[in-house]
């Protein structure tokens, strides 16, 4: 019984969440033509670097924590691991880092940013 | 940034922005600094050393360690130079973008790729003259025999790949962190009460030191996988 209320309020959560963005095509589709690009060019930066964000943000979230337990298990090695965890999540960051590139790209070409 | 694309800097007052662009002289200036700093700590060494010269010495130290530990103490001694210049330039070069008034050389793509690439060739450089003609194996994988050859070309070409975008990517990861920084410097600044940036200069410092130290790292370790005598 618990089970299926809880599967019923996902399902309406879920077409909450996704409304908006069906909504948004509607809309689109009765604006113009012309300015659809810049449109588009907007969805398409902030879309970059969220789901880019998003992809990092869990990638960090891992290699903090291990870093944390290790550091937990072995306190003589604190200094070494804090190391590697600050290496680890520069390189990571940097992805992100690529992805705002290519959004400011994307809106300096449309005259959206400067 | 904010109120357009021409910030007036400090430097306007002694070179033309439009005949020396801004990373160049800014480069200039943060040479000069260290140039200084280094002809002024030696013209005062001590035995026991105090003030700017401790501070100069725990720099060298370590990265002389972080060398000798990754690429043995005939070569680390060798490509320590290096690996030393880079880190103050880069640092100095990053911090000097906090500044209001002062524009870091490393937020334009320019001065990144100069850094990079030479590391880039270097690496190449000491890899052929340390083992010869047997650098190639170092891009062919792990299996070595005349069998296996679909899997050392396979091997080969994404190695190029790898390689080639080592340059790339160090120069880039700079770049974006610099001018995101700026950025959103410039556009906080712009609209929110002066708390805020402050926190995002204090951040700025943070990534400043961590994006050197991750640049030369990264060269350290390049450098290590192309001199390195195992195998």
């Amino acid at each position: 019984m618990r089970k299926i209320i809880s599967v019923i309020l996902m399902t309406l959560a879920l077409v909450c969440l996704l409304a908006p963005f069906v909504f948004a095509e509607e809309a689109k589709a009765a604006a113009s033509g012309d300015s659809s690009v810049k449109a588009m060019a907007a969805i398409a930066a902030g879309l970059a670097v969220g789901i880019a964000g998003l992809g990092v943000g869990i990638g960090m979230g891992i290699g903090v924590s291990k870093a944390c337990e290790g550091s937990a298990r072995n306190p003589g090695a604190t200094g070494k691991i804090q190391i590697l965890m600050i290496i680890g999540l520069a390189m990571m960051e940097s992805v992100v880092i690529y992805a705002l590139l290519v959004a400011l790209g994307l809106l300096m070409n449309q005259k959206l940013f400067f | 940034m904010a109120a357009g694309m021409h910030e007036v800097l400090l430097m306007d007052a002694i070179v033309d922005p439009s005949k020396i662009p801004h990373n160049v002289t800014y480069a200039v200036l943060a040479s000069v600094i260290l140039i200084t700093t280094a002809l002024v700590i030696r013209r005062s060494l001590r035995m026991v050393p105090t003030g700017v010269q401790n501070v100069m010495e725990s720099v060298v130290e370590t990265f002389l360690k972080l060398t000798e530990e990754n690429m043995g103490h005939h070569w680390g001694r060798t490509l320590f130079p290096l690996i030393g210049t880079l880190f103050m330039f880069i640092l100095i070069c990053n911090f000097m973008g906090l500044i209001p008034g002062f524009a870091s050389p490393t937020s334009n793509i320019n001065t990144n790729a100069a850094m990079a690439i030479p590391v880039f060739l270097a690496t190449h450089y000491y890899g052929i003259k340390v083992h010869g003609i047997k650098y190639i194996n170092h891009f062919l994988g792990p299996i070595r025999s005349i069998f296996a050859l679909p899997l050392m070309l396979l091997m080969f070409i994404i190695e190029f790949i790898g390689h080639l975008v080592r340059p790339i990517t160090l120069s880039v990861r700079l770049f974006g962190n610099m001018l995101a920084k700026h950025i959103l410097l410039g556009v906080l600044a712009m609209l929110t009460p002066w708390i805020i940036p402050t926190l995002i200069l204090a951040l700025g410092t943070l990534i400043g030191l961590i994006q050197a130290l991750v640049f030369v790292l990264l060269t350290t370790l390049y450098l290590a996988g192309a001199v390195e005598e195992g195998h």
